[in-house]
């Protein structure tokens, strides 16, 4: 098998063993109907004493043929506004920067503990969406209602 | 390899003094002169730093106003000066040679404030630059752990060779030598390669390399480490031409770039300028060029649209594009009713209507004027424009003149019987050309930016001179083979004048540059303000 199914398949066991309070990841059926390791649907949980408390967001996380080499995509389905997430979804986060962070150890565990904590510690320093940075930069106030409006839209189970 | 040689020693005769250098001069100076042309073709000593510029001073007794000092160095030279630097710093530091170089790499080859960091707080610098504590008592090995799963495969055989550095992020070789190739290989990663570990932010030190390194690998990982040795240092830079691997050395600063154009010439031929990288585009300081070849991006092209096909309402001066109809214009934005032909006013036209055949009416006489005032600016750019981008493209035809030259030259050897030495004044003619081109290519660019004084004069009138003797050259260059022959001791002194013209452009122009004797158009002094 190659290394990165093998890789996916001991994820995938390591994480049915044990895995962060709230989130979920498994792999995705493709049209087929079959197992496909190298598309995972997760769901980050919002901090417990953040704005984000209580809410679910979820995410596709497609894995290309050189991972663990290179870095996974991680996508918000439907996109989530969050200064550091592009219009399409794809998150902005250093270490799913293949020049930057990325580290073959990282595993799909750390991605989401990096999501959830980028969650409500946006970093004002690479912007991804025009509407979110610039409500979060100019209008504190009304950008912690849009987030409670998020997290409303979004309920954890 | 000679006819290489050939080239260099003709595009440098043109100051006259080094003609026939290799042919009559004594061995003594020979040798310099030889340090100095190249040295990839006669090996140099290491050292050759300060050797250098002494020797440059001895030979060049009067060096021109519009040249600077430079070295060319060889990636050996690169690698013996990185190896030198290492040595010395690492006596300085006690710490071993693979320890420093990630040291100086860390701090960008600033050796000074390395030292001095280091030893106000040694602990600090060594952490920072990945080294932790010394690498030295125990030296990094591959080895076999029971019971061991590698964190990238998830493998867990029995004999698998694992490695960790001092952090004891502890990976299968297999995955470790993986993860270097990425680096290496996918994006040129050397000296700042960390380790594979999830927030760890240890460098690999050239011993771990050395470990692990396939040998496939190294010649890239030499490479690129020579690289950020060149990128890192401020006086060095790579000489831009493809696949050319020679780096520069030039003392000339930033700041001083508004006065000085410091044009190099590297060993594999090719001109350009230290300050930009760009081609050489002497006498038009760097900023000048930068804005210039913005401007022409931005506007040439629109601004000879707007010339060749619109006229300005003579009221209120919006831009118009006649799309059809008569000649009864009326302006949209101020309703003012006027004649496309003579853009006087329409009323005055009576009973002609339709048919404008009148001659200097007042009225249409002041509305050209006044067209023609505003329109000026326009043209002014346009009148340097055409003439640069002219000469822009006749260089680049060179490569093809070049070729007609080389073809040329056999033809007239055969039909002539004339030997190969007898014909190379056409290439000296050619090179000749090309060069003045680019430098008249560079005035016009430098002129639209000059106010007019006497200073400007002087230079338009040095442009014309050079420009008529280039002309001149260049049509004697299309003649048929049969004529060339007999115009041989012409073409000559016409290739010598045309040279002899641009070194006095060239020297002038960077004098005044120097004392910052030039004004700019546009009511600004110096080059350093925001020009339009």
């Amino acid at each position: 098998m190659s290394l990165c199914l093998n890789r996916l398949t001991e994820e995938r066991k390591q994480w049915r063993r044990d895995h962060p309070f709230g989130f979920f990841a498994k792999p995705m059926r493709n049209s087929a109907g079959m197992l496909d390791l190298k598309k995972w649907e997760c769901g980050v949980p919002g901090k417990a004493k953040t704005l984000w408390e209580g809410g679910l967001f979820k995410l596709e996380v497609t894995f290309p043929e050189e991972y663990p080499t290179k870095p996974p995509k991680c996508r918000f389905v439907p996109p989530l506004f969050h200064p550091n997430v592009y219009p399409s979804g794809t998150v902005c986060l250093s270490i799913l920067n293949e020049e930057e962070g990325w580290r073959p150890a990282i595993t799909i565990k750390e991605i989401l503990l990096g999501i959830q904590s980028l969650l409500d510690e946006p970093n004002p320093e690479s912007p991804a969406q025009a509407d979110a940075f610039n409500l979060y930069k100019r209008d504190k106030t009304a950008y912690q209602k849009k987030i409670r409006q998020v997290v409303k839209e979004n309920p954890a189970p | 390899m000679d006819s290489e040689n050939e080239y260099n020693s003709s595009q440098m005769s043109d100051d006259g003094f080094m003609e026939d250098s290799d042919v009559d001069m004594d061995d003594g100076e020979c040798l310099l002169f030889a340090a100095v042309l190249s040295e990839s073709d006669f090996e140099v000593e290491e050292e050759d730093d300060v050797g250098f510029e002494t020797q440059d001073k001895d030979i060049k007794p009067t060096k021109h106003a519009y040249e600077v000092d430079f070295n060319v160095f060889s990636p050996a030279d690169i690698h013996a000066q990185q190896d030198k630097q290492i040595a010395e710093t690492s006596s300085i530091l006690e710490q071993p040679p693979e320890a420093t170089a990630i040291l100086l790499r860390h701090s960008r080859w600033n050796k000074e404030k390395l030292v001095e960091a280091y030893l106000e707080r040694r602990e600090e610098v060594l952490e920072e630059a990945g080294l932790g504590e010394e690498v030295q008592k125990h030296p990094p090995k591959v080895m076999k752990v029971p019971g061991f799963v590698c964190d990238i495969c998830c493998d867990d055989d029995e004999d698998m060779e694992t490695f960790a550095m001092k952090c004891g992020h502890r990976f299968c070789v297999d995955c470790y030598k993986r993860y270097l190739r990425t680096k290496i290989k996918d994006e040129g990663e050397a000296a700042r390669i960390r380790c594979p570990g999830d927030k760890c932010n240890r460098i690999v030190d050239s011993k771990s390399l050395d470990l692990l390194l396939p040998p496939d690998l190294r010649d890239r990982y030499n490479e690129l480490i020579n690289r950020t040795y060149v990128d890192d240092k401020e006086n060095l830079k790579w000489c831009p031409a493809p696949n050319c691997v020679y780096a520069v050395d030039c003392k000339i600063k930033d700041r001083e770039l508004m006065r000085i154009v410091p044009t190099v010439h590297c060993n594999c031929g090719h001109y350009f300028c230290f300050g930009c990288t760009l081609n050489d585009h002497q006498p038009a300081p760097c900023a000048l060029v930068k804005k210039w070849m913005k401007k022409c991006e931005d506007d040439s092209e629109t601004a000879n649209w707007i010339s060749a096909n619109t006229k300005e309402c003579p009221k209120c001066h919006s831009t118009i594009e006649k799309n059809g109809g008569c000649n009864h214009m009326t302006c949209r934005k101020c309703r003012n009713e006027f004649c496309w032909m003579c853009m006087g006013v329409w009323s005055e036209h009576g009973t002609a209507w339709y048919n404008c055949n009148r001659y200097e009416e007042k009225s249409g006489h002041d509305a050209r004027d006044a067209q023609a005032r505003s329109r000026q600016s326009l043209e002014r750019y346009l009148h340097y424009y055409n003439r640069y981008a002219n000469h822009e493209q006749s260089a680049k035809l060179d490569k093809d003149i070049y070729l007609k030259t080389e073809k040329k030259m056999t033809q007239l050897q055969n039909s002539t019987g004339m030997s190969w030495i007898e014909v190379q004044f056409l290439d000296a003619a050619s090179q000749a050309l090309q060069q003045c081109r680019q430098t008249l290519k560079w005035t016009y660019a430098f002129a639209y930016y000059l106010a007019r004084n006497n200073l400007t004069e002087i230079f338009e009138d040095n442009q014309k001179d050079l420009e008529m003797a280039v002309e001149n050259l260049s049509e004697m260059f299309e003649k048929p083979i049969d004529q060339l022959k007999g115009l041989k001791r012409d073409m000559l002194d016409k290739t010598a004048y045309c040279n002899k013209r641009r070194i006095i452009l060239l020297d002038d122009t960077a004098t005044n540059l120097k004392d910052g004797e030039f004004s700019c158009a546009f009511g600004m002094m110096g080059f350093n303000v925001t020009l339009p």
